[in-house]
């Protein structure tokens, strides 16, 4: 246990070091910084002077080292764009990433638990084949399309005519099949501050409204995904032993889908869920830009429009330690639970 | 079923009774699938030659008919079935030839992802060992990052690197690097948990008794049996490949404006949705669905033949 | 017309309803309503340190905190501010008198040793040094009197003094508390001037948080007293992306907005809740041609017929939706140097026909380069003019960069054409010709941004002696040849002056404050009651 426990956690820290190199590496390589920082008659002494100061003109090693010295202390530098500690630009974007990923995460459970569920107990309903279908769209459809859709319909209003506005009954179809617009759709409104730098969209009406659309954007892609596993995990759960005997013993049918079937599901779903957490980070980016979403998706392109390499690096070191600590935590509750994975690591 | 004329069916007497065929000729699903996706791969490489006018050719663009709606809507111009951009490229053209590059990544890197995630799963699978931990857990931290996540972090890379010059022109062979090298561990897994299957089987067994090489133990032996598993998340993986591509031009990761995929069009067109300008953005984005969608669904409709576990509970 | 029918009806109804109210459940307090504007521009100035660089966002920041010494107004003349009046004593000496009682933020009192003070530090300013260093020395006469001596005779000086806005010497004197002197400048670190501020200005700076928001108050010893402007706060956002900057603006949650994108300006002029003003501006988008790289562009008759082949009407109708006035030359009207007869030469055949005679009617292959995100619509207009190429059979391969790769990429002088947009500091036509088409000489900076190694040696000449003429119609009629010189030989492709637009909520009244350097006078701004 102990040894799979320093196994999980060596890893972890391998994984790190490799992404530190990489997060790196790409300092040497990207745009120039000082041409964001001065003005465009500046001459190219001032401009050398100024790449000395930043310890710009370092050989690598010397530049590394400084770098991995300070990030184990969570001192990533300076921002060159915002003229502060990187930490803290990454600090005041976080919020509004991670209430667009709890906003999306609670539609994908609230909406996909139930859906999964009933097209598992049903599997042949035509609501279970109609839900089975749109799960299949909506995973061949790029988020950034759902959500420029959305914007399409909900933000800017489509009016379609395809029945004879002369009439009652004409108007009143098109106005039924017409969207009228005027959902936000740019950036997050007038969020209200909490404490510090955070500020949440979920403490008024109209916060919430400009959580609408990205969220559902967000939460499209996800959730057909989610839908499909906990059906099939349901439907395999259901043919086991454990749940044809509890029926054979008479427990009512709502009781066995509910309490024991998904019960076992869960655990799967959950696992699956904590890897695909990487995944939500890719497609925040996507919603995100499509949405002027200030998260840290927008922040990050936008660095990288900017060649502010500290915050690029600081990104990508944070990211990456968040991808690392909920893997190791799903491997580890896995381990803990499923007994059929090795805990000694070993190769079978 | 016809009684074989000779002693031996033919390979396509056995592919007409075979139950692949059988299922296909009852899913109306799966027909409509394929039939619009021969569709589309049809047109697309036919481009040059469907296509009104030549999208890459500047000196047929004229700014002054730029941002024409298409045929239905009011204000249209004939000359222009699907409208035109911001530039006054015909759209229909544009799409036709972005579709072109949007298929011709997918399949790239899709074949790419094939080759590392082949070889790569064959030698964890049948080596295991130090190779196999090493490869499997190379797969996994991979995997745990996301592929997409991958993509976009190896284009911005790339792309700074490289600068956004060299990007640009040689983007298509970028691209496919970057989604093969993104999204081959889905291979590798596939073949190695087929490899292992296969393994312990009595012919693998006795090709080593004849003293044949790993190598071509492999290759001649053990692949040829792990086919229909990489054929089923093939299909999969060219419409991953196909979306990746999609959301790194949308990021501006991908092809440049000058020589759009289906991706970089719908980016380019989102400056102007506002405006009212929506089909130089949804016209391209219903093309890349309809592509992705028949895509995804012949691969559900082999995931269903040639896996029937699944069904079976 | 239509807007302000609605305005009007609006008031009135507003006005009714406030009526109404009152009459049956409140009794007015008759308090007079604090004026707060919420305004959002596309960045915030990166520090409060007004020396430390040279952008529009810091002079937008010293012209609220700040006032200069002399300002532009609407027609592009000299209006006294702290200056109150100024004469030239001989060719290379000014005397200007100082305006009286005015006190800064913390209460010292302004005097000449302010100025002379600014001016040094002005010259120590890695961003302003350059445009300095006409300047030789600073001295006080009196209190209220300063003698400028320049190296040469300068006619710019009073141009030079827009850009003096006297700090508070005294509030900077001494250490910081880390030790280091109050009054150095650090690019982007953390100097006592970057986090510290005291002007003369309307505005104090009572709470900021980079990149977040920055909130200013009325000053209430403001000497300017017959300034109409009646703001009491003001909160400046930054909003970077476009769209969601208008839609604050829409929405109501923001009163100002600057930039406005030229894809919103429609929604914005529709709007009933928001007007939109626009102007003229004075930045110029052109192309250089390098002849370095390319032997055909030595060819006068090549470049005139790329200027024939560009259809700049076209770009500023299509592609800027008439945001951008389509220009032959780089001044813009009200300049010296600008030539009223200039016209745009858009003329397909013509532009052939010079081509076939220069022996290049086959045309030729070149590169081209243009940032993607630095002016509006940059990466489109590079697309439309290698379209335009292509009529007259020049195969243009056109790569498209962000801004932060795109400056070491034109340094390097990477493409055969290269897109910039100039705007001079010195709000002068010389400052055209030094920077973008005078010879290229390393050692004295000139022809630094020369990305077409254009070089006439008799213009540069020309302008030199400008700038030392300090009578100035004469000056004008001599930056006015080169103009004409440069339109003749064509040595760069003029597209356009991009336009300026600032939207603002129907009860503010920006129209009056706003002006082609971009720097709104919010000092002076009038609100009315919503």
């Amino acid at each position: 246990m102990i040894a799979f426990l320093v196994k999980r956690l060596f890893h972890a820290l391998l994984v790190m070091f490799v992404i530190s190199i990489i997060a790196f590496a790409i300092q040497d390589n990207l745009g120039d910084p000082i041409q964001q920082m001065v003005g465009q008659s500046v001459p190219e002494s001032e401009r050398a002077e100024l790449r000395e100061e930043l310890g710009l003109n370092d050989p690598f090693l010397v530049q590394y080292a400084r770098f991995a010295i300070n990030a184990a202390q969570f001192d990533f530098g300076y921002s060159y764009v915002f003229n502060q500690p990187t930490t803290e630009v990454i600090a005041r974007h976080l919020p509004a990433t991670l209430e667009l990923v709890a906003a999306a995460t609670f539609l994908i459970i609230t909406l996909s638990v139930p859906i999964g569920v009933y097209s598992a107990i049903k599997p042949r309903a035509w609501l279970s084949r109609f839900f089975m279908g749109i799960s299949i769209v909506g995973i061949s459809i790029p988020v950034f399309l759902t959500a420029i859709m959305l914007i399409q319909l909900f933000a800017i209003g489509v009016s379609w005519t395809p029945f004879p506005v002369d009439t009652a009954w004409g108007s009143w179809l098109n106005d039924l099949i017409s969207t009228e617009g005027g959902m936000p759709a740019y950036g997050r409104g007038n969020p209200v501050p909490v404490f510090g730098t955070w500020e949440t969209n979920f403490a008024s009406l109209e916060g919430l409204t400009y959580l609408v659309l990205p969220a559902v954007s967000l939460a499209s892609i996800m959730l057909p995904l989610f839908i499909r596993l906990i059906r099939a995990e349901m439907l395999e759960v259901m043919q086991s032993d454990y749940v044809k005997f509890a029926r054979a013993k008479g427990i009512s049918m709502r009781r066995i889908y509910f309490l024991h079937a998904l019960k076992n599901t869960m655990l799967p779903v959950i696992t699956v869920g904590g890897v695909q957490i990487g995944t939500l980070v890719a497609y925040t980016i996507l919603t995100e830009t499509v949405f002027q979403w200030p998260g840290m998706g927008l922040m990050f392109l936008d660095a990288i429009e900017r060649s502010d390499i500290p915050l690029i690096v600081t990104y990508l070191m944070i990211v990456g330690l968040i991808f690392v600590i909920t893997n190791t935590i799903v491997d580890l509750i896995y381990g803990l639970v499923n007994p059929t994975v090795k805990l000694t690591g070993k190769p079978a | 079923m016809n009684a074989p004329s000779s002693a031996l069916p033919s390979r396509w007497e056995r592919f007409r009774d075979s139950y692949l065929l059988y299922s296909f000729k009852r899913d109306i699903v799966a027909q409509i699938s394929l039939m619009v996706f021969i569709a589309l791969v049809a047109v697309a490489v036919l481009a040059p030659w469907l296509s009104p006018m030549n999208p890459y050719d500047l000196a047929q663009i004229d700014i002054l008919s730029s941002e024409l709606p298409p045929f239905w809507v009011d204000g249209s111009d004939a000359e222009y079935l699907l409208g035109t951009d911001a530039q006054g490229r015909d759209m229909l053209s544009t799409i036709l030839y972005g579709a072109r590059v949007s298929l011709m990544i997918g399949f790239g890197a899709v074949a790419l992802q094939a080759l590392i995630g082949v070889c790569f799963g064959l030698l964890a699978g049948y080596l295991g060992g130090r190779i196999d931990a090493f490869l499997m857990r190379l797969a996994d931290i991979q995997l745990s990052f996301s592929t997409l996540m991958v993509a976009i972090i190896v284009g911005a890379l790339v792309k700074a690197i490289f600068g956004g010059e060299t990007f640009s022109a040689y983007a298509v062979p970028l691209l496919i690097l970057i989604i093969g090298l993104a999204e081959w561990p889905q291979y590798a897994r596939t073949v190695r948990a087929s490899v292992l299957a296969e393994k312990n089987k009595e012919y693998v067994d006795a090709a080593r008794v004849m003293g044949l090489r790993s190598k071509r133990i492999m290759f001649r032996h053990i692949l040829p049996n792990t086919l229909s598993p990489i054929f089923v998340i093939s299909t999969v993986q060219i419409a991953n490949a196909i979306i990746s591509e999609a959301a790194l031009s949308f990021l501006g990761l991908g092809m440049p404006e000058t020589h759009p995929s289906l991706g970089s069009l719908i980016k380019a067109g989102f400056d102007y949705i506002q405006s009212g300008s929506w089909w130089i953005t949804l016209i391209p984005g219903a093309v890349l669905i309809v592509l992705v969608l028949s895509i995804n669904l012949l691969g559900d409709w082999l995931r269903d033949v040639m896996n029937p576990r699944l069904y079976k509970g | 017309m239509a807007q302000h029918t609605l305005t009007l009806k609006k008031t009135l109804l507003a006005s009714a309803m406030a009526a109404t109210l009152a009459g049956t459940a409140f009794v007015s307090t008759a308090a007079q309503a604090e004026n707060t504007l919420r305004m959002a521009y596309d960045a915030d100035p990166v520090s409060l340190d007004i020396h430390e660089q040279l952008s529009g966002g810091i002079l937008q920041l010293s012209h609220m905190t700040h006032d200069p010494l002399v300002r532009w107004n609407d027609a592009l003349e000299f209006e006294p501010r702290l200056a109150s009046d100024w004469e030239q004593v001989n060719d290379t000496t000014m005397r200007m008198s100082l305006r009286e009682g005015v006190k800064f933020h913390s209460g010292n009192t302004f005097t000449a040793d302010d100025v002379v003070w600014t001016i040094e530090r002005l010259k120590r300013s890695p961003d302003f040094k350059a445009i300095f260093d006409p300047i030789e020395n600073v001295t006080a006469v009196d209190d209220h009197t300063v003698e400028i001596t320049t190296k040469k005779p300068y006619p710019l000086l009073l141009n030079l003094a827009t850009y003096v806005f006297p700090m508070d010497s005294a509030y900077y004197s001494g250490e910081a508390e880390d030790g280091d002197s109050k009054d150095e400048i650090v690019k982007n670190g953390n100097s006592f001037a970057s986090r510290n501020v005291s002007g003369t200005g309307p505005y104090t700076v009572a709470n900021r948080q980079q990149g977040v928001r920055t909130e200013f108050e009325r000053n209430p010893n403001y000497w300017d007293t017959e300034s109409p402007g009646n703001v009491d706060t003001i909160v400046l956002k930054p909003i970077s992306e476009n769209a969601t900057r208008v839609a604050a603006l829409l929405s109501g949650d923001v009163d100002f907005i600057a930039p406005v994108p030229p894809n919103d300006l429609e929604r914005v002029r529709e709007s009933e809740d928001a007007k939109l003003v626009t102007m003229s501006g004075t930045r110029i988008i052109f192309f250089h041609m390098n002849q370095d790289r390319v032997e055909a562009f030595k060819d006068p008759r090549v470049r005139q017929a790329f200027a024939y082949a560009v259809n700049q009407e076209a770009i500023a109708d299509r592609l800027m939706k008439g945001f951008a006035t389509p220009a032959a030359q780089f001044s813009p009207k009200g300049y010296a140097g600008h030539v009223e007869s200039l016209e745009l030469r858009h003329d397909l055949e013509r532009a052939q026909t010079l081509m076939a005679e220069a022996g290049y009617a086959d045309g030729f292959d070149i590169t081209m380069m243009a940032p993607n995100n630095r002016y509006v619509n940059d990466a489109k207009i590079a697309q439309a003019v290698a379209a335009m190429l292509a009529r007259i059979n020049v195969d243009v391969d056109l790569s498209t960069l962000p801004k932060a790769q795109y400056w070491g990429e034109y340094d390097d002088r990477a493409a055969d054409m290269m897109l910039i947009g100039w705007h001079a500091d010195t709000e002068d036509s010389a400052n055209f010709h030094e920077y973008l088409t005078a010879c290229v000489d390393l050692d004295t900076g000139a022809g630094q941004y020369n990305a077409g190694n254009y070089c006439n040696p008799a213009l540069d000449e020309l302008v030199a002696e400008a700038n030392v003429e300090v009578d100035r119609d004469k000056r004008a009629a001599m930056l006015q040849e080169v103009e004409q010189t440069l339109y003749d030989e064509a040595a760069i492709l003029p597209l356009h002056w991009q336009d300026l637009a600032w939207a603002s909520a129907n009860h503010v009244n920006i129209e009056p404050v706003v002006n082609v350097m971009n720097f709104p006078y919010l000092g002076d701004l009038v609100m009315d009651a919503k």
